[in-house]
């Protein structure tokens, strides 16, 4: 009896077991087998001075999606993972690798740090094959001479924000220059773009001096000081990040703006100016990739609210490109028609998509998303409690981009 | 690019702009000094307390609405607030590592560094931060042909206040006394009555406030954000090991070439300003491999 009462129980539970597993097989068969979600794995900086812009990046990514999933890409939604760089490009290697080897990402998305952009871009993207779209890293040289068909931006880059500072100042008269700025790579590519634009468009211009300061020095008034002492013309500045802050605070204290004219790329940023309040310096000319505030569309004053709702805070030139990158995804899955990676790159390549500032191109020649730039003057405004750029110029992402030919070129094709 | 070619009126300048930048190092690292001379902990988490300190002079600032009560507040109450941080500190965790070996102290602080700066990104946000300094102290005022913030001159006269007070304290107080005794010899200072781990407990809020005030005193001049602590403590350490480690007055002769050296290059050399001060701590160590004054070590 007792044998006989194993016996069954023992057939009883595996039939059990079956029934489960028949039952799980048939309720998961519909997405494994005829769709599943598009993986996309962030790496970007989360800790560190630099969060600030992973953060907001990935909030306006966050907010994309939630139109992008509620249709559906491809039968799936997009769901993201992300891994904390730290800043360091050696964390940022490891972490892109870890998420196309072990978690077998569809397409890679980053970072703030252009040196681990460029480390990824070359060490993962292009030898593993996936797309990696860069957001918010700055320097030319990715999508540059450093170029490859698995490598995207969907920001902007230091060459348009070189040219377009370089072009304003062409048309100003002065003449001898001082160049101070971020002793890394994002402070000297845009140093080098505004500098050999402004060269290019007006010959007479000198370069009377140079100084660079380790990102985030706390203490520039010696650098600005000494910039006087030797009386330039004009000064261009090329910081971002904490920096930023700094800098304007040292113009700010020392009077510096008053005294020389002072161009800085992103100094018309708000999230640079709003921690500053009315502190902020009048007077400095600027150039920014996205504005809030402008221009004043439907589609970027929808952008604008949602965000606010949403997050609390205004959305800065992170979220903008986080938003578009987004789109830019799902839009070339649609056109790609399936997760092939090398379909989706071909459906990328000259794709257009609807961001709040108007229609964005990839442009197919160098992968770099055809973004404006706005060139603006920092200005107090009645109602307002913090400085706002005023008399605002856009420069089209045809006037700022370097052209494929220039592209081809840097390549040594 | 030449070595830029400069006038006295710049270099005195310059010697101002050094100055004036010494002394919040020589705030911070004096209070590293102190730590470290009477309780031996190399505290790597003193930059967070420094970064708590920014932070918490920006709430407290914040809070009444700024302007020039924002500011005195801030300033009396942010190191305070960090006092009474390192003062739970010290009774829950640090007291019980003091017999513990350097690594294993240089290993605990830097953990609770780690620890520290992600409470600040909980309870502050990874925003850039700042604060205004009052009317009084904006602006700036010629000084040698070139314009030198006043602030920098509010910073000028607060460094050698704190060298002062610190002086005094250690040397003509009866806890600062016993506190030097305690460095020396704690089992002796123990034995004659005296409750050995209370004065270590004041020298450790002591040296903590002191990062606090730092930090307090920093936060008008630039962005109160994380990563403050990282920047700091490697320039404190250094300033402290070239002074000769808790030497009080070493502290302020490294905060002075370090403040200085870093200036002067910007001067002189602005491309490779950045490598003045540390090849400074190179040939002061290269000379005197203790220090510069007499180490407590």
């Amino acid at each position: 009896m007792k044998r006989r009462g194993n016996r069954y129980s023992l057939i009883k539970t595996h039939f059990a077991i079956f029934t489960c597993l028949c039952i799980i097989t048939v309720l998961l068969l519909p997405t494994s087998a005829l769709a599943r979600n598009i993986r996309v794995g962030i790496i970007d900086c989360y800790s560190g001075p630099a969060a600030v812009y992973g953060q907001d990046a990935l909030n306006g990514f966050k907010l994309a999606l939630e139109d992008i999933n509620k249709k559906g890409v491809l039968g799936g939604k997009i769901e993201f993972m992300t891994r904390d760089t730290k800043f360091k490009v050696d964390i940022a290697l490891n972490m892109a690798k870890e998420l196309v080897l072990r978690k077998d990402v569809d397409v890679l998305v980053g970072t703030i740090n252009s040196g681990a952009a460029m480390a990824v871009s070359a060490a993962v993207a292009k030898a593993e094959k996936v797309p990696f779209i860069t957001w918010i890293s700055k320097s030319e040289r990715i999508t540059g001479e450093k170029g490859h068909r698995y490598v995207f931006s969907a920001g902007e880059n230091t060459a348009m924000a070189g040219k377009a500072g370089g072009v304003a100042l062409s048309k100003k008269p002065y003449r001898r220059y001082w160049i101070a700025g971020d002793d890394y790579e994002y402070g000297h590519a845009i140093g080098n773009a505004a500098w050999r634009n402004l060269k290019a468009n007006k010959a007479d211009v000198e370069k009377i001096g140079e100084s660079w300061w380790k990102p985030g020095e706390p203490d520039l008034i010696p650098y600005i000081t000494a910039i006087l002492t030797a009386k330039p013309d004009a000064v261009i500045f090329c910081t971002g990040g904490r920096s930023m802050t700094n800098i304007m605070k040292a113009v700010k204290a020392t009077g510096m703006a008053k005294k020389v004219p002072i161009y800085i790329h992103s100094a018309t940023d708000h999230a640079v100016l709003k921690p500053l309040g009315k502190e902020a310096p009048e007077g400095v000319l600027g150039t920014m990739d996205y504005h809030f505030y402008y221009p004043e569309t439907p589609e970027n004053k929808k952008f604008a609210q949602e965000f606010q709702a949403k997050y609390g805070t205004p959305p800065g030139f992170p979220a903008f490109h986080g938003y578009i990158t987004a789109k830019f995804i799902a839009a070339a899955f649609e056109q790609a028609g399936s997760l092939n990676k090398e379909k989706f790159i071909d459906a990328l390549e000259n794709l257009e998509v609807m961001s709040p500032a108007g229609m964005v191109r990839m442009r197919a020649c160098d992968h770099q998303a055809v973004l404006p730039m706005y060139l603006g003057v920092t200005k107090k405004e009645a109602g307002k409690d913090y400085i706002v750029a005023s008399d605002i110029v856009t420069l089209t992402g045809d006037d700022v981009m370097p052209s494929c030919e220039e592209i081809r070129q840097a390549r040594g094709k | 690019m030449d070595i830029q070619t400069v006038s006295l009126a710049a270099i005195g300048s310059h010697l101002l702009v050094g100055l004036s930048r010494a002394m919040i190092l020589f705030i911070v690292s004096s209070g590293l000094s102190f730590v470290l001379g009477v309780l031996r902990v190399p505290n790597v988490a003193h930059g967070s307390l420094y970064m708590i300190g920014a932070f918490a002079a920006f709430s407290i600032s914040t809070f009444v609405g700024g302007g020039t009560t924002g500011f005195i507040l801030s300033l009396v109450f942010a190191p305070l607030f960090v006092a009474l941080i390192s003062l739970v500190a010290e009774r829950s965790l640090f007291r019980f590592l003091y017999e513990r070996e350097h690594l294993m102290l240089l290993l605990f602080t830097f953990a609770l560094m780690l620890i520290l700066g992600d409470l600040v990104k909980m309870v502050w946000g990874a925003d850039y931060r700042s604060i205004m300094a009052p009317e009084f102290l904006q602006g700036s005022v010629s000084i040698f042909g070139s314009p030198f913030p006043v602030y920098n001159l509010f910073l000028l006269a607060v460094g050698p206040i704190v060298a002062v007070g610190l002086w005094f304290f250690s040397n003509k107080t009866k806890i600062g006394k016993i506190a030097r005794a305690a460095a020396v010899d704690m089992e002796m200072v123990g034995a004659i009555g005296i409750n050995v781990s209370w004065v270590f407990a004041f020298a450790f809020v002591l040296g903590c406030f002191l990062a606090g005030l730092g930090g307090a005193l920093v936060a008008p001049t630039v962005s109160v954000t994380l990563g403050m602590d990282h920047d700091i403590i490697i320039e404190a350490f250094l300033i402290v090991t070239i002074g000769g480690l808790g030497n009080m007055w070493g502290a302020m002769a490294g905060s002075l070439i370090f403040g200085i050296t870093q200036s002067f290059g910007v001067l002189f050399w602005p491309q490779f300003a950045i490598v003045f001060p540390y090849l400074a701590v190179v040939i002061v160590l290269t000379w005197r491999p203790k220090g510069m004054l007499k180490s407590v070590w």
